[in-house]
């Protein structure tokens, strides 16, 4: 089930979120409140505020290291909190895990499995250790996926690890998947019957949380998306609120001499070449066109930042606060 | 994208060497001072123990040409000076451990590092490979002679004082001796960690070389008229050299040729295999089996049964050898007046079989300590590489994890404990010894308490100090047994005794258990394996 109320809203309240009513948190497949992680001196994780509805597919974006993988392991009650609190279907996932665990299949970039197992082997183990296991779905997923279960974990190349690994998470069917780069040494073939298995995951009603570095995987099977830089969540929506809400590219061919345009508000990143005009525009696009009408325009084109664009600047250490409506 | 100076291959492999000289260097310091320090402490309990001419005489005439003692500790000689004393007393113990940690480092360095990826980030190319094990073998060099320093400054300076008087020379050829046994089985750790699958089965092969090494010198030396098959025998050689019983140098011959041939060897298998796979075809697809891979406490069985089955031969053998050996050498033990005090002390009396076995099941206490450590250090392990990740993101708790961990040392402890008491039962029995069966199983239960002390106080470790709990443990066994060196040295109740877990119990069944000592070690280690349990259920997990 889909709960709407959860996700609509600009984005900025998800940041600020407190004292939600207990019906919808009975909805919620993961919430965190200023969920924080500290490791000697590194701020890992800074007040974390997240609400994930039951059914949702969220993308967990940042650059290396910004905090991602903690996050998951906080999750997960692998590390502990330095503060906050991390919910999984309303259970405390930090004071009460193995409740927790009983709803979550997770997904590592990394496959830490025991060598000397074979990959049958190892799928019965996690199977029988995780407790519930769709036997028909783990076979269709080893025949989509085109793995060999017959030879050991040391024998295997990296990315028939991953498959081994991830064929061992989605055959568990649980209400929540979490993934963290879970296509990395897959090839575009096996990216592509990955998409289909969340896609799936997704009309069964499962929840889907993937951290991921491909934006292409995350645009297409996304419904949300959440960045998060050194720490900090700095943005959660949908692609097309985040998209509405950066700044316009906007390039334009002018006949008279250039304007001035460090007085109007919202614009950013002039650049001039000869007669051609380029730059950004935040918000009301009016002011821009009144100046270029104004200096005499040949030509206009405005498009919306491509996705990569987008993370671009949420990901470089400057430049980015201009796209970002909330600076948190 | 590499930088170019990075992509020098010869820049890179030297890292190979630095990197492997300085862990072979620090281990080898610290071994070559457990050897020093026994080969000092052996030398200078002669005179203190054997004070009179005459005790001196029986003693050699009591253990000489006895073939049970000559299968376990090699051929005696000249019992009745002092260097052949120290060459009985500290030569085989140190020869058999310098032999396992050559093998032990030589495979860690060449197996252990590129098992977890460490070298793809120096090798590219052909020839580089070929070239880093060359440079892993002077990294190993390197190690050796850091063995060597400690071992010939305290064994000399032992040696040189009035009250041992052991020549500089004689000192010195023995350190080579004991030196040249770690050589050979680092060589042989070099070549099967080529040629295995993995560390775990290259340590399985040089242990199998060992064992068929010692077996066969030990049929050698029990038998005058096999005495030609020492030849076979690397460890044999060591032996043929006769150190300080009248050097013979040009065994060191056999040595020399088998280091360098092996060492060819291993750099032309690198030149040729692939990184990461072995030489030999392995099965990499058996057939499944999953019979204990229902469930958490299977999986355990079945990653530790090899070393474990592995300890509990190797504790049951040893009692069994205690066993064979017991009414001989019990009967030699009279007129050893240090013998007879110290087991007064220690609430036992009278002299023979019962006593002797009173004695070594010390040893066979180490050794369970040693058994106990690994078992600590498996643990640590599974969270380092990454494999425990896989059981506690599913529903399994992080204390009943550790508990069935910790259960399995527990139950090694408690099986080859029984097992090398009922061992020693049948090989003293062979020999008419006229030692009970319940006696003996005493004597072999005896040694659990420590085991138990010495597995809390890992577990303890391992949930407060993840990162540390090895060197704890490890460092825990170790100063043991330089106290037990140490204490046997100086033949006093000094309080440094009280320090280590294996001198608190009793010598049974020359005495009765020590109740209360063994009440405190094990809950001592109970509660400690508990509060462990609790720190481990709040605390991160943390890699390598
Ligand atoms: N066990 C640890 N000890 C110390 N610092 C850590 C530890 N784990 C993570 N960090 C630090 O916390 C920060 C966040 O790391 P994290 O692994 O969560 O990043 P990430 O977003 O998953 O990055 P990537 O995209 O590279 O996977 C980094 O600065 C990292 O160095
Ligand atoms: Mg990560």
């Amino acid at each position: 089930m889909r709960c709407v109320a959860v996700a609509e809203g600009p984005p900025d309240s998800y940041t600020r979120r407190k004292g939600r009513t207990r019906e919808i948190s009975v909805a919620t497949a993961i919430r965190t409140e200023e969920l924080s992680k500290t490791f000697g001196q590194t701020k890992a994780l800074v007040s974390l505020n997240l609400e994930v509805p039951e059914g949702e597919v969220i993308g967990y974006l940042g650059p290396n290291g910004a905090g991602k993988t903690t996050t998951i392991r906080l999750l997960l009650g692998l590390i502990r909190a330095t503060s906050g609190r991390a919910e999984i279907f309303g259970i405390d996932a930090q004071a009460d895990p193995v409740e927790a665990h009983r709803h979550v299949a997770y997904v590592p970039g990394e496959a830490t499995l025991w060598p000397s197992l074979t990959g049958a082997e190892t799928l019965h183990l996690l199977g029988r250790v995780q407790g519930q296991v769709d036997t028909a779905y783990r076979d269709l997923l080893i025949e989509r996926f085109e793995f060999d279960p017959s030879k050991r974990v040391r024998a295997l190349s990296r990315g028939n690890r991953q498959k081994l690994i991830l064929i061992a998470g989605l055959m568990s069917r649980s209400d929540l998947l979490l993934l963290d780069e879970p296509t990395s040494g897959l090839d575009p073939l096996m990216e592509r019957t990955f998409r289909e298995c969340v896609k799936e995951s997704r009309e069964r009603g499962q929840t889907v949380f993937l951290s991921s570095h491909i934006l292409a995987e995350v645009e297409a099977v996304c419904d949300r998306v959440a960045i998060l830089r050194a720490g900090h969540l700095v943005e959660v929506g949908t692609l097309a609120e985040m998209r509405h809400l950066s700044a316009l590219q906007v390039e334009a061919d002018l006949d008279g001499a250039m304007p001035d345009l460090s007085a109007v508000p919202g614009v950013s990143a002039v650049e001039v070449d000869g007669s051609r005009l380029r730059c950004q525009v935040a918000g009301s696009v009016e002011p821009l066109v009144s100046a270029l009408a104004a200096a005499g325009v040949r030509h206009l084109v405005s498009r919306e930042p491509s996705l990569e664009e987008l993370f671009l600047a949420h990901y470089g250490a400057d430049g980015s606060e201009e796209g970002t409506p909330d600076a948190a | 994208m590499r930088r170019k100076e990075v992509y020098d291959p010869r820049r890179a492999t030297r890292v190979v060497a630095v990197a492997t000289a300085r862990r072979a260097g620090r281990q080898g310091i610290l071994w070559g001072l457990v050897f020093g320090a026994t080969i000092a402490a052996s030398a200078s309990s002669y005179y203190p123990t054997w004070p009179t001419a005459a005790s001196r005489a029986k003693l050699a005439l009591s253990f000489e040409g006895n073939a049970a003692w000559a299968a376990l500790f090699g051929p005696l000689r000249r019992l009745d000076t002092v260097a052949g004393y120290t060459a009985y007393k500290s030569g085989m113990f140190t020869i058999i451990l310098g032999a396992i940690w050559g093998l032990l480092v030589a495979t860690r360095v060449l197996r252990g590092e590129e098992d977890v990826g460490r070298w793809e980030l120096f090798l590219s190319g052909q020839t580089t490979r070929a070239r880093a094990a060359l440079q892993a073998a002077i990294g190993l060099g390197v190690g050796i002679v850091a063995l060597w320093v400690p071992t010939a400054f305290l064994t000399a300076a032992a040696g040189g004082s009035s009250k041992v008087n052991i020549g500089l020379g004689a000192s010195l050829f023995f350190v080579t001796a004991v030196v040249a046994a770690a050589t050979m089985f680092m060589a042989i750790g070099m070549l099967v960690g080529q040629l295995a699958a993995t560390r775990h089965d290259a340590n399985l092969i040089g242990a199998g070389a060992l064992a068929a090494s010692y077996l066969i010198r030990m049929a050698a030396d029990s038998d005058s008229g096999l005495n030609w098959l020492r030849w076979a025998s690397p460890l044999g050689w060591i032996e043929e050299l006769r150190p300080l019983t009248g050097s013979r140098p040009f065994a060191f011959l056999p040595i020399v040729a088998l280091v360098a041939v092996l060492l060819l060897a291993s750099v032309r298998v690198a030149r040729r295999r692939d990184l990461g796979a072995s030489a030999f075809a392995s099965r990499d697809a058996p057939r499944p089996r999953t019979l204990l891979l229902g469930g958490q406490a299977g999986l355990t069985v079945r990653l530790t049964r090899p070393t474990v089955v592995a300890w509990i031969v190797a504790l049951a053998a040893t009692g069994l050898v205690f066993g064979l050996v017991a009414q001989a050498a019990g009967s030699a033990l009279r007129g050893a007046r240090g013998l007879e005090r110290a087991i007064e002390r220690l609430g036992g009396t009278g002299i023979g079989a019962a006593t002797y076995l009173g004695f070594v099941f010390v040893v066979a206490a180490g050794l369970m300590a040693i058994a106990v450590a690994g078992q600590i250090a498996a643990i640590r392990g599974e969270e380092a590489a990454g494999h425990l990740d896989n059981l506690l993101v599913r529903p399994v708790p992080r204390w009943r994890w550790l508990a069935v961990r910790l259960g399995v040392g527990l139950g090694l402890v408690v099986v080859a404990s029984a097992l090398s008491g009922l061992a020693a039962w049948v090989g003293a029995t062979s020999q008419q010894a006229g030692i009970g069966l319940g006696d003996l199983l005493k004597a072999g239960l005896n040694v659990v308490p420590p085991a138990v002390f010495v597995l809390g106080i890992g577990g303890l470790a391992f949930g407060l100090w993840p990162r540390g709990a090895i060197g704890v443990v490890y460092g825990l066994v170790v100063w043991s047994f330089l106290v037990e060196i140490i204490a046997a040295a100086f033949d006093s109740n000094h309080w440094l005794r009280d320090t280590s877990p294996l001198l608190h119990i009793a010598p049974v069944p020359a005495a009765d258990p020590n109740w209360t000592a063994a009440a405190w070690l094990v809950g001592l280690g109970v509660l400690a394996a508990v509060l462990g349990i609790a720190a481990f259920g709040r605390r991160d997990l943390v890699g390598e």
